[in-house]
């Protein structure tokens, strides 16, 4: 028991997110380029529940999706999990992501015609390729909706696809989950029974990083990363004092 | 395992738009089935001509020489055929070309009634050498052949080909009986076992086998030939030795250009080789009106999953998100192609045995199911399927997964 916990508190000092200097620029016509991110450098904790926020335009998602691993960055260092990632290749990227990351967006994002279970199972395919039935339905109970295995999305309420999709995000046990105003679409019971989920993935000890625009939610939440015009411009903990807020303009 | 669950991912996903993956099929199915259908009736008919030419021929080594130029068409009979085939060619090319293993004399008549008590035949008559039976591949069913020492004793013997035994001996023995060939009494002494048709449908069983010199001294009367078979020994220089038979039935004819021959060569290898080439060009233009109809049908399976490629975009974002790779689409959307491809041309092969079928009946070929036309039908309809799934499955594999997932 000594030994685990020593491997647990090493594991701790290797930061799950660390970047450095991200910036994500588009080309945008003939005009000069876009920068949706600039240089944001901040590091995550392994167990921490960020919650990342700003207005539309902000550069929120496209933080995420470079936290995803859904894009590469123009500039600046990515290391997730002590692995330098900002370089990786297609098929590296789409490793990371089945294994080490959990996405929950605004919008479900469930396979249509395609049963709760089966939805489940998708990312175990692109895992080892084996696929354990009997997992699937653990975390389909795990959330709640063990009863309904054989359903299809849309003989599901918001809340309860929502639901599925958090099971489909922790079914490969990732140490990172991105949830992508995860309560957007639903109402008060069904965000809070999410919300619920997503605090006892914490309390697991999984980082949870959450994009929102909702105030209320930062309740939830240890940190807020709050971003304007694709810089951070405050990073704070929560109930405590403010954070230096490093390469801000 | 991992090869398994994109398969039933994709069959899955095949069932899910089932109008879709019909319509996808619908191509491939009419050429496979047209492909099957043609290819086999091509290689069937070309098997049947073979078949004829052989039942015909015996065998496929010899050269036959009949007398006249190629003017002369139709059948010999006894008073169309020119005098200048003579028994002594037939001697000189045994003994004087070491290319030929054999030679078998034919005289032959086509006009002559066979009688039996009450029963008449009109059977083609032929006077063969002893040696007929080994040249032509054929057997004796019943009896047996006549002997060398009958042939030179003129003995008046006659083998009987099937059709004319049935005939004239329907319910009774014909071994020993006597019959009449042109009025004189002939004993049987066998029967032939039967060959079928022949290229033109001719009757081949229709015959009735004499000695040749019986026949030449005591029915005919005359001392020329109406054909000469000479068997090569080396089936691959067939063409030279039919070149050295011709060259020493012209010396010994004393024709000299310009005149021209007054013998007339058949070299079955040749004449067959020609017919299955024919056989196989009909086959390869028929295959060719099947590609197309694949072609189309592969046009239809790319532009119909390039469509769905569009409207699976949000499927393909949150595969990419939960961890697949651009070659894991790639593979699962060619994957569908080529599942759709075969499926149909499984349906295209049932629908062609099927019409195969009918047309065999109808045309009364021999009904062949042909493997190779099937292992090439089913390999051309998997082949369609990823050359034109190439397109969409680069295009789903190019699909940004951030656009995908916002829309």
């Amino acid at each position: 028991m000594a030994g685990r916990g020593t491997e647990i508190s090493q594991l701790r000092e290797i930061a799950m997110i660390k970047v450095e200097k991200l910036s994500k620029r588009y080309k945008k016509g003939e005009s000069a380029d876009v920068e949706a991110l600039k240089e944001a450098s901040f590091q995550i904790s392994r167990g921490e529940f960020v919650c990342v926020r700003g207005a539309s335009g902000s550069g929120k998602s496209t933080l995420l999706n470079l936290l995803g691993c859904l894009d590469r960055p123009s500039s600046g260092s990515y290391r997730l999990d002590g692995e330098e990632v900002s370089r990786y290749s297609d098929k590296q990227l789409s490793r990371i992501r089945n294994t080490k990351i959990g996405f929950i967006f605004q919008s479900f994002n469930l396979l249509p015609r395609t049963t709760a279970l089966e939805n489940i199972e998708v990312p175990m395919v692109y895992g080892d390729g084996c696929v354990d039935r009997q997992s699937a339905r653990e975390a389909l109970r795990r959330v709640g909706l063990g009863d309904r295995a054989e359903h299809f999305p849309a003989e599901l309420s918001g809340g309860e696809q929502q639901r599925v999709a958090v099971a489909r995000a922790l079914i490969r046990r990732p140490a990172l989950i991105l949830a992508d105003e995860p309560t957007g679409n639903l109402d008060a019971q069904a965000a809070s029974e999410v919300m619920g989920l997503l605090q006892d993935l914490h309390g697991e000890g999984r980082t949870i990083l959450l994009v929102t625009h909702d105030p209320a939610l930062t309740a939830y939440a240890s940190r807020e990363i709050f971003l304007r015009d694709g810089a951070v411009v405050s990073d704070r903990e929560l109930g405590g004092t403010d954070r230096e807020v490093q390469g801000a303009v | 395992m991992r090869a398994a669950k994109i398969t039933s991912q994709a069959l899955r996903s095949m069932n899910r738009n089932r109008t879709r993956a019909g319509l996808m099929m619908l191509g491939i199915v009419v050429g496979i089935s047209s492909l099957a259908i043609l290819s086999s009736i091509g290689e069937a008919t070309k098997r049947d001509t073979i078949k004829r030419f052989k039942n015909m021929l015996g065998t496929f080594d010899t050269i036959i020489v009949r007398p006249g130029g190629s003017r002369l068409r139709g059948m010999p009979t006894l008073v169309n055929v020119p005098p200048t085939l003579r028994f002594e060619d037939a001697d000189a090319i045994a003994a004087e070309l070491p290319e030929v293993k054999a030679v078998s004399e034919v005289q032959t008549a086509f006009d002559i009634d066979v009688q039996y008590r009450d029963r008449t035949a009109s059977p083609a008559i032929f006077g063969v050498s002893r040696n007929w039976l080994e040249l032509r591949s054929e057997d004796v069913a019943d009896g047996s052949f006549f002997s060398e020492e009958q042939n030179a004793s003129l003995t008046r013997v006659a083998v009987l080909g099937t059709d004319v035994r049935n005939s004239l001996f329907p319910d009774e023995d014909s071994l020993g009986k006597s019959i009449r060939i042109a009025s004189v009494p002939f004993q049987v002494i066998g029967t032939l076992k039967s060959r079928g048709a022949g290229p033109a449908g001719a009757a081949l069983d229709n015959i009735v086998l004499i000695p040749i010199n019986t026949s030449s001294r005591r029915l005919f009367n005359r001392d020329y030939l109406t054909m000469l078979i000479a068997q090569v020994k080396d089936t691959d220089r067939s063409t030279e030795t039919t070149d050295k038979v011709a060259a020493l039935l012209r010396e010994r004819h004393h024709i000299r250009p310009p005149a021209l021959d007054d013998f007339t060569l058949t070299n079955p290898a040749a004449t067959m080789a020609q017919v299955t080439r024919a056989g196989s060009t009909l086959t390869k233009i028929l295959s060719g009106v099947s590609l197309m109809a694949l072609l189309i049908g592969g046009i239809v399976i790319m532009a119909l999953m390039s469509i769905a490629v569009s409207e699976r975009q949000k499927e393909i974002g949150v595969r990419r998100s939960v961890g697949a790779g651009r070659s894991d689409i790639v593979q699962q959307f060619l994957l569908e192609c080529v599942l759709v491809a075969l499926a149909g041309g499984i349906v295209g092969l049932l629908i062609g045995i099927g019409g195969m079928e009918i047309v065999a009946r109808v045309q009364k070929l021999p009904q062949t199911l042909l493997w190779g036309p099937i292992v090439k039908a089913i390999l051309v309809a998997v082949g369609t399927g990823l050359l034109f799934g190439i397109y969409p499955a680069w295009k789903a594999s190019r699909v940004d997964p951030i656009q995908a997932l916002r829309s």
